[in-house]
């Protein structure tokens, strides 16, 4: 009664370079298309959807073409003058997710400047729970994502201080798993997208010694399957997200040599949308900018001309974190 | 926007397609408009709380509107607190909204948005039942036995009405047995008791018997890993499981699982040992050969080994 491995087969006429003009054009397509069906229904995610978009477009250096002007007045408006947290769009409520969305992109422009920051700092430390937790709003949903939103929040601003970071880090150990991956919450499965919130948690707080690395590093490469593309739980199939959730935490590591890179890059190629360009999850699906980002980090970090280096924590250009000088632990290959 | 196929249409298609979601569009910004031009922090809309209803039954993502939903109920337990009448009412609108959440979970089982309203519905719910929250949650399981939160929200309920871990380890041992390869139920087993002189036979046997069935399929092997971990594993176990092994790679000699754990067996069963030593480098050789896309890890165990 063999199972066989869920995986695809990449279709022999894939694109096997990356379209880079394409991707570039779909993503300003994208930002300007107000009567567009897809952009005019996802308002509620609007905020990330434009760290995903900005940050792709600063990794190939042509974050320009996109009036910085509009984009600013925009985070402004979405900032909520009591709680200080900022939404995914005007008239929305505010929650974690968005808020550290609009600090990345205010960091990429170098503009934190625009916004109340004590204000984030304020809403951030609010939704820390007695142990250790964090909610992603105040109606009380706690997640492993969230610890994650709150301290790359916080270290972007540099206010790591405000809240207990100690109890930060013994929620998220709590939140450690048999195979040494994480999950959401305590005793959730480990699911690759949470081992990336988790890991860069500990990589921000400087707490990579609660991990078990070559047990973890092991999950994490048993998730390239025979197609080269990565799947985020075992016996799942592969998506191009993936690729960014597992790739920085191998990464983060320092195991990024344990899978196959040419392997991974052929299936991230073939994820390209030849005609609309953008990155699909898999090839012959619609593209989005959520993939489209997360396949230009994943080829950024195997090594890509074109593409500028990427941070594995933060999920923003290298060159970014470094100008900020922006703390965090990474393990050495050894 | 996961696994949505791309489909070639005519251009007539394509018109026929944009009008019909311009009019969705539409639709969606004046249901939208409604609600939050609407939104009040003493009273409410009820037409607003209808049209709400229908957004979410085609986007349980809208996290604002499962807000301003909440905000409605809790407006609705203040007032009820007020009157010593009878909360007929009340019960009526947590009971709807129980059944909103219900139909969004069917058409998407795995929206954040929807579990986490329905747990924080029964919280405040006089006549919660959960019992009938268990039940939902086994119905679901068998729907798809992957879905996290279906899990997560199993665990949540468990106390809730007394279920004990015990019990949980015989519904465990069940999903197992009806599939080996279903990961989430070797990890819910792994969360349930801690491993004791007593049981640990009794795992390792569920492992084995697993490896047995089908050594190509990945969940066991995991699962195995972290049992050798443990330290109420002793080596008369490892030796005899290592025996298991070796009659499982005459079977199946190029299955790179049975190798893999090969070589967990013979490091902790002594690295002083030469023949040990010889066979582990022998199989992180072969590893390598049958599983290139992974030679990165089965190098650096190599040189490990080496340096002793």
């Amino acid at each position: 009664m063999a199972i066989p491995i869920k995986d695809i087969k990449l279709p022999e006429d894939s694109p096997k370079e990356l379209l880079l003009d394409k991707h570039v054009e779909f993503i300003k397509r994208y930002g300007k298309s107000d009567d567009d069906y897809e952009f005019g229904m996802s308002d509620y995610l609007r905020m990330s959807g434009m760290y995903w978009g900005l940050t792709a477009l600063d990794l190939v250096d042509k974050l320009n073409i996109i009036p910085q002007s509009e984009v600013i007045a925009f985070i402004k408006q979405c900032q909520d003058p009591q709680t200080g947290g900022i939404s995914a769009c005007i008239n929305h409520d505010p929650h974690l997710l968005h808020t550290l969305s609009a600090v990345q992109i205010l960091c990429i422009y170098n503009r934190l400047d625009v916004i109340d920051t004590n204000g984030v700092v304020t809403y951030v430390s609010s939704l820390q729970l007695p142990d250790g937790s964090f909610t992603g709003d105040k109606w009380g949903e706690v997640d492993t994502r969230f610890s994650f939103c709150a301290v790359a929040t916080l270290a972007l601003l540099n206010r790591l201080d405000v809240i207990d970071v100690n109890k930060a880090v013994s929620f998220v150990e709590s939140c450690k798993n048999f195979d040494g991956g994480f999950g959401s919450r305590p005793f959730s499965e480990s699911h690759a997208g949470l081992v990336y919130c988790c890991l860069g948690f500990l990589s921000i707080t400087s707490r990579l010694d609660i991990v078990d690395r070559d047990t973890l590093a092991w999950w994490l490469c048993e998730r390239q399957l025979p197609s080269g593309g990565l799947n985020g739980r075992p016996e799942k199939l592969p998506d191009v997200c993936y690729s960014w959730w597992v790739l920085s935490s191998l990464t983060i590591l320092g195991r990024l040599h344990w899978i196959s890179a040419p392997a991974l890059k052929n299936f991230i190629l073939a994820c390209q949308d030849v005609e609309t360009g953008g990155f699909s999850d898999r090839p012959g699906d619609v593209a989005d900018p959520y993939h489209t980002l997360f396949g230009f980090a994943a080829l950024s970090l195997l090594g890509f001309d074109c593409i500028k280096p990427v941070n594995p924590t933060f999920c923003m250009p290298q060159c970014v974190i470094d100008k900020l000088k922006i703390m965090h632990q990474l393990l050495e290959n050894k | 926007m996961h696994g949505r196929l791309k489909v070639r249409t005519t251009e007539e298609q394509q018109l026929i397609k944009r009008k019909e979601q311009q009019k969705k569009l539409l639709a969606y910004r004046l249901g939208m408009k409604q609600i939050l031009e609407s939104r009040q922090p003493d009273t409410y809309d009820p037409n607003s709380l209808a049209i709400c209803s229908q957004l979410l039954i085609v986007n349980p993502d809208i996290y604002t509107l499962w807000n301003y939903r909440k905000e409605v109920v809790l407006l609705e337990i203040s007032a009820d607190n007020s009157n010593d009448s009878s909360s007929e009412a009340l019960v009526n609108l947590l009971e709807n909204e129980l059944k909103l959440t219900e139909q969004c979970l069917l058409a998407n089982p795995k929206s954040y948005g929807s579990w986490h309203h329905r747990y924080w519905i029964l919280e405040n719910h006089p006549d919660r039942n959960w019992q009938n929250e268990f039940d939902l949650c086994s119905k679901y399981l068998t729907m798809d036995d992957r879905n996290f939160h279906c899990w997560d929200y199993r665990r949540l309920i468990l106390n809730k009405i007394g279920v004990t871990l015990g019990d949980e380890l015989k519904f465990s041992t069940n999903r197992i047995n009806i599939n080996f390869s279903n990961y989430s139920s070797w990890h819910y087993r792994s969360t349930l008791q801690a491993l004791t002189d007593d049981c640990v036979q009794d795992e390792l046997s569920l492992v084995k018997s697993a490896l047995f069935t089908d050594p190509m399929d990945s969940s066991a092997w995991f699962y195995l890993r972290w049992l050798l971990s443990n330290s109420v594993v002793k080596h008369e176990h490892m030796k005899e499981f290592l025996a298991n092994i070796n009659q499982l790679l005459e079977l199946e000699p190029d299955c790179k699982w049975i190798l893999v754990a090969k070589c967990w067996l013979l490091k902790l069963l002594g690295l002083d040992e030469i023949n040990y030593k010889t066979e582990e480098m022998e199989s992180y050789l072969k590893l390598q050969e049958i599983d290139p896309m992974r030679k990165g890890q089965y190098v650096d165990c190599l040189k490990v080994l080496q340096l002793y």
